[in-house]
């Protein structure tokens, strides 16, 4: 039974890309295999949230993602938020307020947060009950949602 | 500077993804591994067919236990080595492949023939094997002073209960993982461990190769908990076994579903334990004794009943462990080992007593403080535990506390609960090297890992404090065994093993500096460039501690308040206050962090965290993250936490260790607030709705007292 590979199209981050991917291969293996490894795996089954992306601007599980249905879409991954030398506020506040320990889950909530905060945020209790699909084991949870709170001006 | 709120050094690395975990290393040529799992509880492999597995597309190779038989005998390669199944799940192969996919799909065609033999799948099925271990962790199993029964006969108040905690998994969020290639005789691996240098040592022994042959990666590392170690080893060693045959870097990386019972667990405990009290509530006698699960392949026992060894003061007391052997998965350390369970039943046991001789929680605890180590004999190098229950009593308006079961905010009832927490402070030998360079910055490095704990950041701060130079200035390295030989990340001692060694390696530095003829209003980027134009380099060694004549220990004090919904019996914690000493503080900001992720670990294994096994396979149920439960954003309270800081000046810089504090105490606390709130004790852990929801007494209305700051 010959695995046959198939040619997907992904913006990712700005760059269009074209891939010979598995056709049951998830958005989150097609990353690690561009060599985009700050999305992580935690769980591959929708539970943790430290594969989040954005996908047209909305958070998605990328380990559930069926990588050939988003040819077309604009993917963007962490790589694509900010840079060590140019940080997005989010990513500035997250540093700030120690959001972050092991530092395996805060792609994942950053992202998270970047579309939660899209989506409309009005006050802690929202950004709590929107980020907790991303589970951090560290427990850095508080200073995650100061960080959230503080870039959505809240 | 030390004492300074600096933010995490590595900070900016980890925000945008950049900073690179093991399993992100992608050499040319790499395969996947998968394993292939025992279907049976317990029995021997007799065959082992990959005729099947050989043919999908994309297999290179299979290795098995004919394949690790040349591996010298420890127990990090018994499970490779022999083929006896002692738990459903435990890997008999590993399969290797172009793909990941090609690499599952080859497991699962592997054949495996088994002969069964009766198992024992949960410790009641074989409570009369129970035996008594000589350790219980690092200390003997089995403690006597005074005569306890005697004492408990003539006792005022005795508190006689069973209390019982179940199986936790620890689950870091990054999966156990290891990228490896060979190079000739020699093997580079890139894994997720809590010890770079421990498992170097176990790679060279297996293979009976050069120590300096192995190298071993972790520059980050997504968490640990105490299974990123000893039981992860087995599985890398195939992994070893069949990149060096097959002359590829092979990645192997578990799923989420083999981390609950490949990596370790908390043990579960049943804990029978009596507490004996005078008419003034002073403790006369203590009797604990613990029973837990142990695996038919390996022993292991927390340190459940320590605390009540010298925790408080008390003339006599009891403790025994005792452990049983099922083919379930084999236990380890996870965080607070032994403290997290054990204080549990303690703490819940002299709320029960003050409740009873009408004392005040926290004034039966004053009582009973123990002004030295009772069980060693021997005074502590600090212990500043009434300081920690006064300021987060205070800070926690704690004097306000209603009577029982009376205040009701809406559909919530509230309770007010605390406990003690503590936990020893280690040191670990370790070596530091310092490198002023060219430029005048400093690189600082040391073959320990960085789990999340802060480590870069707060070495960084030793070092630029010691040498008066900015954070900004100095670099650190870890996670390498081409590094100076470091501590394993365990037990909360990395901080205070590296001080001393980097005060001796600063202070080493500026010895050689001074001899070049350094001036004294000189900066080190100006004394560099004049003296030492290629840079210069020192190193320091400090050893592991060895106190006996004195006892180190951090305390801590947490309060909590929680509240169970009238009708449908859901439990919430509102807030949490507390209150640790833990010597000097190098770092608050990332002290802090550490206590509050301390705390939620403990809320999880209260009201959430449970691995059940099916009592006639030893089966996992429900091995994911979506039915493991753990704490998420919308369970958290506000947490206040009060640093007491500590002038210890027997332990080198003063240093003890920070991470586990948080993790234990809290169970306690909790339950005690939950009978509060309710009049009902739970004493197993978790609590969980089913607990209470019939016992819910009829609700009148109440006000919520005031809270002072
Ligand atoms: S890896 Fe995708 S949700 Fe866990
Ligand atoms: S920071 Fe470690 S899992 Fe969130």
């Amino acid at each position: 039974m010959p695995i046959e590979r198939i040619a997907v199209g992904l913006t990712v981050n700005g760059c269009a890309v074209e891939q010979w991917i598995d056709p049951c291969a998830m958005l989150l293996d097609v990353l690690h295999e561009l060599g985009l490894s700050g999305t992580k795996k935690g769980c591959e089954m929708g539970a943790c949230g430290a594969c989040t992306a954005l996908a047209d601007g909305r958070r998605i599980v990328s380990c559930l993602a069926l990588a050939a249905s988003y040819a077309g879409a604009a993917i963007t991954t962490i790589e694509g938020v900010g840079t060590p030398d140019e940080l997005h506020p989010l990513q500035e506040a997250f540093i700030d307020h120690d959001a972050l320990q092991c530092g395996y889950c805060t792609p994942g909530q950053i992202m998270s947060a970047l579309g939660l905060i899209a989506e409309g945020c009005c006050d802690r209790a929202t950004i709590r009950e929107g980020l907790s699909g991303n589970l951090c084991r560290c427990g850095a949870y508080p200073r995650i949602v100061a960080a959230v709170a503080e870039a959505a001006g809240l | 500077m030390s004492g300074e709120r600096a933010r995490r050094i590595e900070g900016a690395l980890k925000v945008t993804g950049r900073a690179e975990y093991a399993g992100e290393v992608r050499p040319d040529g790499m395969l996947h591994a998968a394993l292939v799992q025992a279907e049976i509880t317990c029995g021997d492999v007799v065959g082992i067919d990959d005729s099947a597995a050989r043919h999908t597309p994309g297999f290179v190779d299979q290795v098995s236990y004919d394949d690790a038989r040349s591996l010298a005998p420890s127990t990090a390669t018994a499970l490779i080595r022999e083929p006896v199944v002692h738990f459903p799940g435990q890997p008999v192969g590993l399969t290797a492949a172009d793909t990941l996919l090609a690499a599952r799909t080859a497991a699962a065609r592997v054949r495996v023939d088994y002969v069964e033999r009766p198992s024992v799948a949960a410790i009641d099925q074989a409570l009369d094997e129970a035996y008594a271990p000589a350790m219980a962790g690092r200390i003997i199993g089995a403690s006597h002073r005074g005569d306890p029964a005697v004492a408990l006969t003539g006792a005022h108040l005795v508190v006689r209960n069973r209390y019982q905690t179940a199986v936790n998994n620890h689950h870091p969020m990054e999966p156990h993982v290891v990228v490896c290639w060979w190079e000739g005789e020699q093997v580079v691996v890139h894994t997720s461990t809590q010890a770079v240098y421990g498992t170097r040592a176990i790679i060279a022994h297996a293979l009976a190769m050069p120590a300096d042959d192995v190298r071993v990666v972790c520059r980050y590392l997504g968490g640990g908990f105490g299974c990123k170690g000893q039981l992860w080893w087995p599985w890398m060693l195939w992994t070893l076994t069949a990149s060096k045959r097959t002359g590829r870097p092979i990645r192997l990386e578990l799923t989420r579903a083999q981390m609950f019972t490949l990596v370790g667990r908390r043990q579960e405990t049943v804990q029978d334990l009596a507490v004996g009290f005078d008419a003034t509530g002073r403790l006369v006698a203590i009797e604990h004794d613990v029973l837990a699960q142990t695996s038919t392949h390996g022993e292991y026992c927390d340190t459940t009943a320590e605390v009540s060894r010298r925790l408080y003061a008390c003339p006599n007391v009891r403790t025994l462990h005792r452990l049983v052997r099922t083919n379930e998965p084999q236990p380890i350390p996870m965080r607070a080992p032994g403290t997290a369970p054990g204080t549990f039943a303690l703490e819940s046991a002299l709320d029960e007593a003050a409740e009873q001789l009408g004392i005040d929680p926290v004034e039966l605890r004053v009582r009973n403080f123990a002004d030295h180590d009772h069980d060693a004999d021997v005074p502590w190098s600090s212990n500043s535990l009434l300081q920690c229950y006064q300021v987060a009593a205070d800070r926690f308006g704690w004097a306000q506390r209603p009577a029982s079961a009376t205040v009701v905010d809406g559909r919530w009832r509230i309770g007010w609960g605390m406990a003690t927490t503590c936990y020893p402070a280690h040191r670990q030998p370790c070596r530091v090297r310092v490198r002023l360079q060219p430029d005048g910055t400093i690189v600082v490095q040391c073959g320990t890992q960085d789990m999340g704990s802060g480590t870069y950041t707060v070495l960084a701060q030793m070092v630029a404090d010691a040498l008066g130079v900015p954070l900004s200035q100095v670099t650190v390295e870890l996670g390498d065994t081409l590094l100076p030989e470091g501590p394993f990340s365990g037990g909360s001692q990395v901080t205070a093993s590296m001080f001393p060694a980097a005060r001796q390696a600063t202070d080493a530095l500026r010895a050689q500096l001074a001899e070049l003829g350094m001036g004294h209003d000189e900066t080190l980027a100006d004394a560099v460039q004049r003296i030492a134009p290629d840079g210069i380099e020192a190193e320091g060694a400090a050893t592991a501690n060895a106190d006996i004549d004195v006892r180190c220990m951090s305390f801590g004090a947490i309060f909590t308040e929680v509240g169970v919904d009238a009708d449908l019996a859901e439990i919430r914690v509102r807030r949490v206050t507390a209150a640790f000493a833990t010597g000097r503080v190098l770092n608050p900001l990332l002290t802090e962090s550490q206590h509050i992720g301390g705390l939620i670990g403990g809320i999880g294994m209260t009201l959430l965290e449970q691995t059940v096994t099916d009592r006639s396979s030893g089966r996992i149920i429900g091995d994911n993250l979506a039915d493991y439960l753990v704490p998420v954003h919308a369970d958290m309270p506000e947490f206040d936490i009060a640093l007491i800081d500590e002038d210890d000046t027997y332990l080198p810089g003063g240093v003890k260790g920070v991470g586990m504090l948080g993790t234990a105490g809290i169970q306690a606390a909790i339950a005690n607030a939950i009978h509060h709130a309710t009049g009902t004790r739970v004493r197993h852990l978790p609590i969980r709705i089913e607990d209470l929801l019939h016992e819910l007494p009829a609700t009148t209305p109440g006000a919520l007292p005031s809270m002072s700051e």
